[in-house]
């Protein structure tokens, strides 16, 4: 696609999304549950705990992980950690801190110092740092909660979850008709940083420019997630961001051209029946300088489903809410479409023990296939065990 | 200290607020009791999973079926060099860390796949004016990658070019460790024995930063054994040339940034890591790694394969292709006084003009080439993603058609090849392609 082409397709998105938004009028509050009303309910002085409201999660693991067969002797670890406090600045405006180690990424995130307004029942106005709205899995990893004690590949290796950022924009919920409500976010953000190409070992990873605090090239990058609820059990997501991520001048000396990343991200959740399904897919387009292009991807892709059920709940009679739940999930990520090479793919099982929504012991299994750019192969697997709950 | 409330956290539509029919189901079959059993068979289950699913995890590879392992009988100390330096080698750089500005590749491994031979992909283009390395031009090595801002080499016009794929890596060590009289003792420069195979050896200076006590290293003129020409006769040299050459990483022994002297304009500050950009350690554990890495080993013996031995013989593929050469006292017991069957003698041979790069490189002329070793054939074909890349430039893909490629002081040999009947020559090349 030309240049020319894609700023019209990008004027088009950022316009269908504006246009979305300003469409669907305000809606009365439902029990509906969203990423994009995270951290927006805004409890007053006088609850019972007191204005400042702070907690967090911790997630242990053990694991025998085998590389092609070899142990890895890291037996032991920290998963994830995560910290948060709230605090009302009054009637209509909240403020919010969030950090987290996570064990994957291999570093600490501030994920959230962002204060954020009511503007009506159903919509926000935020500014500070805080999570991108890429995909439910950014939004929502709370170690807790989820089913798997590995985050899936496109969380780690395309979208770089947990992927904070700075910027401000809004977030709310709006209903058009009572059967397809919908949830919406739109920011102006910092975006990707040229990390996704400086500090990216052997190929583009756009995990390697995330986390991005402050904006070096001065052009914000604008992030945005609508998400259709056709049932009370049911989310579909697409989300995306578009915006420059290199610096092309270097003391005063042009060296580059701006260059665009664009991430675009489908997801979805639904309860049927017996079973839980939720997914994930993205897709990321990269502008790679001159000279580069051989070694550094231009085009990725991956993708995520799982399906979970609840097989005994409560586990024991007398253990009422505790319950036992297995998962399954089959994950890939492909860092470099042109190529056959510089892949993942990962199958996971879990049985997990969960103690209402607060804590979950799981005994996890998984096995993956890492190929190089040569398209060799590194089998890595292992059988866990971890614990996660809030505190 | 609060509890958080699940719209605290996220707010994500779990849907976990109404409990469905199927749960309610559950709920009674765990009060008839039968779930308790249910639960705990299941928990048993989990107890015992991580000792009763070993088939569930990735099993080693058996020794010898891979580049990257290391020689049998080292010890515990020269293991642990093993591992550091394997870490080192699978390093990929980043920009932020040095790479470049002008570069081929990231790591040593996106060069060697999985310690064996490169690819077309990542060929090398070195290129000169004959024995002129022309480093005012950006010789010896075309890079062909460039960081922001900085211009990747083009190959200047009229020079000498030759295209190299990268070699295995393993039994490097094993070659260092060879004896020069055990070399020297299959080199007929003048062809005394008129069999119409010479072989000489590629006499080279190794560079100065090399110290004497390492192999290879300290003045005067050496025999040369690495690189396709064996224009290298040190292996510290070899790892710090592509440290310098390939990916652009300045050490001690090369401090001075690598750029493309035929630039149009040059950007101060465009590569952001301080000189040097790796220890002299890493450098060093490198080069013990590789020195420490195995052949593969060959297949098994079969009726064909001991047929296609003694046509190896008989056609005379091994007047270059020696079998064993030898090696002589090392600090590494595992690498000394013992025999290494590598199929070369590691000489210099004329491969006629077909085969010519026609570019000069030490003493070896543009028609010729080391004798390439054969050890791990078996599998190449294994991690270059089902091909074989055969000859300097991998333009052959078969043992067959590399045979044929034969010219010079071969040219008598591929005639016999060509004039085997069917049967020898299949198990002429079974026998190769097992090495």
């Amino acid at each position: 696609m030309s240049p020319r082409g894609r700023r019209s397709l990008r004027a088009l998105a950022a316009g269908v999304i504006l246009a979305v938004a300003a469409w669907a009028p305000p809606a009365r509050a439902s029990g509906l549950r969203s990423p994009e009303l995270r951290g927006s309910d805004l409890h007053s002085p006088d609850h019972p705990l007191g204005p400042l409201r702070f907690g967090g999660s911790v997630e242990l693991r053990f694991g025998d992980d085998r590389i092609n067969g070899v142990s890895n002797t890291n037996w032991f670890s920290f998963s994830r950690i995560n910290g948060f406090a709230t605090a009302p600045l009054g009637s209509w405006i909240q403020v919010a801190a969030q950090g987290s180690w996570d064990r994957t990424m291999d570093d600490f995130t501030l994920e959230r110092a962002e204060a954020v307004a009511r503007l009506a029942p159903t919509l926000r106005a935020h500014a500070g740092i805080f999570l991108a709205p890429l995909g439910r899995s950014n939004l929502a990893h709370d170690a807790p909660r989820d089913e798997f004690s590995e985050p899936s590949l496109v969380a780690t290796g395309l979208v770089g979850v947990p992927n904070a950022e700075l910027g401000a924009g809004v977030r709310g919920e709006a209903r058009r008709t009572k059967a397809w409500p919908f949830t919406y976010e739109v920011d102006l953000v910092t975006g990707y940083d040229d990390g996704l190409i400086y500090d990216a070992p052997g190929g583009t990873r756009l995990p390697s420019g995330r986390n991005n605090y402050g904006d070096k090239n001065g052009v914000p990058a604008v992030a945005a997630r609508v998400a259709f609820h056709p049932s009370p059990r049911t989310e579909l997501g697409l989300a995306g961001q578009s915006g420059i991520y290199n610096e092309t001048t270097i003391g005063g000396v042009t060296i580059d051209r701006s260059r665009w990343v664009h991430l675009i991200v489908a997801d979805g959740a639904t309860e049927r029946s017996r079973f839980r399904v939720e997914g994930e897919a993205a897709v990321a387009r990269i502008d790679v300088p001159p000279g580069l292009e051989a070694l550094f991807a231009e085009s990725q892709r991956g993708a995520a489903l799982s399906v979970a059920r609840t097989l005994l709940d409560p586990l024991l009679r007398s253990w009422k809410d505790v319950s036992l739940t297995g998962a399954l999930r089959g994950d890939a990520v492909d860092f470099d479409t042109r190529i056959r090479g510089d892949s993942r793919t990962r199958l996971s099982a879990s049985l997990n023990v969960r103690y209402r929504a607060f804590a979950v012991t799981r005994f996890g299994w998984y096995y993956e296939h890492r190929r190089d750019r040569f398209n060799n192969d590194t089998s890595v697997a292992g059988m866990t065990v971890s614990a996660a709950s809030y505190f | 200290m609060a509890h958080p409330t699940e719209q605290e956290f996220d707010g994500a539509a779990r849907c976990r607020s109404e409990r469905p029919a199927w749960a309610t189901a559950a709920r009674t079959l765990a009060g008839s009791g039968r779930g308790a059993a249910i639960a705990s068979i299941a928990i048993c289950a989990l107890a015992t999973l991580p000792v009763g699913c070993s088939k569930l995890l990735p099993t080693q590879p058996a020794p010898g079926e891979r580049f990257d392992q290391p020689l049998d009988g080292l010890s515990n100390g020269e293991l642990g060099d093993f591992q550091l330096g394997q870490v080192q080698f699978r390093r990929a750089f980043t920009i932020r860390e040095g790479l470049g500005p002008v570069f081929n590749s990231a790591s040593c491994i996106s060069c060697h796949s999985g310690d064996g031979r490169g690819s077309t992909e990542n060929i090398l283009v070195r290129f000169s004016r004959g024995t002129d390395l022309i480093p005012s031009e950006g010789g010896p090595q075309l890079q062909d990658k460039a960081i922001p801002g900085a211009e990747p080499e083009r190959l200047p016009a009229g020079v000498d070019v030759s295209r190299r794929l990268p070699p295995p890596v393993a039994g490097i060590g094993l070659i260092e460790a060879i004896t020069d009289s055990s070399i020297l003792s299959h080199a007929d420069p003048g062809d005394a024995d008129a069999d119409g195979i010479s072989g000489r050896p590629n006499y080279v200076a190794a560079a100065s930063y090399v110290p004497a006590d390492e192999p290879g290293g300290g003045v005067g003129l050496k025999v040369g054994r690495f690189g396709r020409k064996a224009q290298v006769p040190a292996l510290l040299q070899q790892v710090v040339e592509a440290y310098h050459q390939d990916m652009g990483i300045t050490s001690s022994y090369h401090p001075i940034e690598n750029t493309n002297p035929l630039a149009t304009r040059v950007v101060p500050g465009l590569d952001q890591a301080a000189d040097p950009e790796v220890e002299d350690n890493e450098v060093r554990v490198v080069t013990q790694y590789v020195r420490e890495l195995a052949p593969p080993k060959p297949g098994d013996w079969t009726d064909r394969r001991r047929r296609g031995e003694a046509v190896f013989q008989t056609v005379r593929c091994a007047g270059c292709h020696v079998p064993t050469l030898h090696t002589g006292p090392h600090e590494i017991d595992a690498l000394a006084n013992r025999d290494v069957t590598l199929y070369s003698d590691l000489l210099l041979h004329d491969l006629g003009p077909d085969d010519a790069d026609n570019r000069p490189d030490g003493d070896a002329d543009g028609l010729e080439w080391r004798t390439t070793p054969l050890w791990g054939m078996r599998i190449q074909r294994e991690f270059l993603d089902g091909r074989l890349l055969l000859l300097h430039d991998g333009r052959a893909h078969s043992v067959d058609e590399a045979v044929r490629e034969h010219g010079g002081e071969a040219a008598a040999v591929r005639a016999a090849y060509l004039a085997l009947s069917a049967d020898d020559r299949a198990a002429l090349l079974d026998f190769v392609e097992s090495r």
